[in-house]
């Protein structure tokens, strides 16, 4: 790309679906997929599409994602010119200013943009999970020459109504937003990822921040005026797995997802990787007793007893005879011997004692917290 | 009192030539994701030694491609940090650690150091040695070198001051010695020479049979727990490999298994390294099976050692014993009929 990309990242969300997961973290920062977090995805998509300048909007308990994103090494962003810049809301000399909406969020750090000189700017979610080449949505802004593309994925008809639904005629361009339809139009979903014309999203944002009214979000009002003025709107169609994980089924159904190949989501794959901030710790252990069975496992875990179907963070012991199936375990956790863990997500560093049991498994996904399993409600000894 | 390293990855351990056709001693995979260096650079920054020269002979592009400016290890310093000294000899130095001749010709960096005390380490020993400890050991018992010693003999590490290697550097001509090992077994006058025990793991990587009885032998857990303490990690170079999976049909039973790997056959006794792929039916008992290898279906191996990017085609027979495992050099592509 000769033209300038700079990326903003918006990874303020705080998830509260997600429950205790989220308590001191924001939702950007939830571990997945045995060894990530969800940020590595959209900061890895950003480095393996050659953007190298990235802003990453914090606002929700930022400590935790500030530590762990650092210079930005782990995605080669740690660099002289450009690289990643933490921008979390700051003091003026008239206040505070909190980032009441996506967009305010942007206009707020519009003196962080108007430095990086951009041609284009790209917005980005730091909750979803996903691979996509941003270049070529870039690219396909360019040849359409839009003002500002917004990336749609086709959602099953019968789920249309939870998004914010874009509706377009036949040459992709953009002609209605509707949020949350109950009749939708159309199945194709906003993904929340948009690329804008460096001047027209400088344009709109000084406008909007104007606008006593307007909630300052980019869904809500911003794109919608711009629609109304007629600027040139078109939806650019990604294909490919994308999953926005607001609960703990979603995070536990994107976990799955790993270890089903027609889901779409292969991390195993060298020509387009998720890069992470990785531990040391030494491989991975099977000892005799140890049994494992369509999952995935990472480093410094040793499993002396059954794992079935699940996905298995660094440094988690599963004991003699305990079994673990369709479940998600995170770093640091260790499960005593004789445990039957099932349809859970254990947080990092429980500690799950001998013989544990869910008494009644609940419909959906347990979170199977350190707290829960101290109150003693849902154990029992067999 | 204070200390400095010098790292001997030049020196040349003749039994382990399948394995060094592309590469040094010091950059033999090992326990599935690490180079045996990594041993002896954790154990020196875990005792916060953070000058360390590597001395290293030709073909070092493999070493120097893991190393890089050090920063796996904390080694990317403004002051001091890692030093990557490479020496004139060629196909490996002599085969005794701490070539003085190697040390002589990287003479600034001993004499430009600040620090009082070196450490020469060999770079084919893996064990959890405390420098600290070494180094108070030494000072207390007053003698001119300390060498490291365990209950199998030698971990070919010493401590000595650095005014006193300036010397050896200086005079090891005159006295006809060749090495710091050299040196400490011929215990050469005028010098005293005492013993550090040292009472932990420690492998040493000398032959084939060596490296694949150490390798087999971290499947113990004690070797294991000795070996990789929480409060002072190996560290290596990072790659971004995803978690291993496990795909149904799989069994995996005690084995050390490293990251990025698909795992659908029967794998036991083992150590598997990294992006390996394990085809359906394979089956595997003590094997060692290194970065990127892919064992097709159906495959039955026994005491292999296959080295990295090696291609097993599918049906391939391969049956070593313990004392002679089969070795299969970097890139060898096996097909049936190789085989039979």
């Amino acid at each position: 790309m000769n033209e300038k990309v700079v990326a903003m990242l918006l990874a303020g969300g705080q998830g509260s679906r997600l429950k205790s997961l989220t308590y001191d973290i924001a939702k950007p920062a939830i571990p997945y997929g045995g060894k990530y977090r969800i940020i590595d995805f959209p900061l890895s998509n950003c480095t393996n599409s050659g953007i190298s300048t990235v802003g990453v909007l914090t606002q929700y308990q930022p400590h935790a994602l500030h530590r762990y994103i650092g210079l930005g090494t782990p995605w080669d962003l740690d660099r002289h010119q450009g690289g990643v810049t933490m921008l979390p809301p700051y003091a003026e000399i008239d206040g505070i200013k909190w980032y009441a909406g996506t967009a305010s969020a942007i206009y707020q750090n519009i003196n962080f943009l108007t430095s990086c000189e951009p041609d284009y700017v790209v917005i980005l979610s730091g909750d979803h999970i996903y691979k996509m080449d941003y270049e070529k949505l870039v690219e396909y802004h360019k040849e359409k020459q839009a003002d500002v593309t917004v990336s749609v994925l086709e959602v099953p008809w019968e789920e249309a109504s939870r998004f914010g639904i874009v509706n377009t005629d036949e040459d992709m361009n953009i002609v209605e937003f509707d949020e949350k339809p109950e009749k939708p139009k159309s199945n194709l979903a906003s993904m929340g990822v948009y690329v804008f014309d460096w001047e027209k999203l400088e344009r709109y944002l000084e406008e909007d921040n104007n606008i006593e009214e307007s909630t300052h979000d980019f869904g809500k009002d911003i794109l919608p005026k711009m629609l109304k003025d007629q600027q040139k709107m078109v939806a650019y169609p990604f294909k490919g797995y994308w999953k926005d994980v607001g609960t703990v089924d979603s995070l536990w159904e994107a976990n799955m997802d790993l270890l089903d190949p027609s889901a779409g989501l292969v991390l195993h794959d060298p020509a387009w990787r998720i890069y992470s901030s990785n531990p040391q710790l030494p491989p991975q252990v099977i000892t005799k007793t140890g049994r494992v069975q369509g999952s995935m496992v990472n480093e410094g875990c040793v499993i002396s007893g059954t794992v079935k179907h699940s996905v298995i963070f660094q440094n988690v012991l599963v004991e003699k005879e305990a079994v673990v199936e369709d479940s998600v375990v995170m770093s640091g956790t260790k499960i005593g011997q004789g445990a039957h863990l099932s349809r859970v997500i254990v947080p990092p560093d429980v500690t799950v004692p001998e013989n544990y049991r869910l008494l009644e498994p609940a419909a959906g996904i347990t979170l199977l917290t350190q707290d829960l399993i101290d109150s003693g409600k849902e154990s029992g000894q067999q | 009192m204070t200390l400095m390293a010098a790292v001997d990855a030049s020196v040349k351990v003749a039994g382990l030539q399948d394995l060094t056709i592309h590469r040094s001693v010091s950059s033999i995979p090992f326990a599935g994701r690490y180079r045996l260096i990594d041993f002896a650079l954790s154990n020196l920054v875990n005792a916060d030694i953070n000058s360390v020269g590597i001395f290293a002979s030709q073909p070092f592009g493999s070493l120097i491609d893991h190393i890089g400016v050090g920063k796996s290890w904390d080694l990317d310093r403004r002051k001091e940090g890692l030093f990557f000294l490479p020496t004139t000899h060629q196909n490996g130095g002599i085969a005794t650690v701490g070539s003085f001749r190697d040390f002589e010709e990287h003479l600034q960096f001993f004499e430009k150091s600040r620090q009082t005390h070196v450490v020469v380490t060999s770079s084919f020993v893996a064990g959890q040695l405390d420098y600290k400890e070494m180094l108070a050991h030494h000072l207390a018992s007053g003698k001119d070198i300390t060498e490291a010693v365990g209950a199998s003999g030698s971990l070919k590490s010493y401590i000595l001051s650095r005014r006193l290697m300036l010397e050896l550097i200086r005079s090891y001509r005159e006295k006809r010695i060749l090495s710091v090992e050299d040196l400490v077994n011929l215990k050469k006058a005028p010098y005293s020479y005492g013993v550090y025990e040292y009472k932990g793991y420690f492998a040493i990587i000398d032959s084939i049979q060596q490296y694949f009885k150490e390798s087999l032998g971290l499947l113990d857990e004690n070797n294991r727990r000795l070996l990789f303490l929480p409060q002072a990690p190996i560290y290596t170079k990072v790659k971004d490999e995803p978690p291993t999976r496990y795909l149904d049909g799989s069994n995996v039973s005690n084995s050390m298994m490293a990251n990025g790997s698909t795992i659908l056959g029967n794998v036991k006794n083992s150590i598997i390294s990294r992006a390996v792929t394990i085809g359906i039916n394979a089956s595997l008992d003590s094997c060692i099976i290194m970065q990127k290898c892919t064992i097709e279906e159906n495959c039955e191996l026994a005491y292999v050692i296959a080295d990295k990017d090696v291609y097993i085609e599918k049906g391939v027979k391969l049956i070593g014993t313990a004392d002679r495992p089969i070795v299969l050099r970097k890139g060898e592509r096996v097909t049936k009929e190789d085989s039979q």
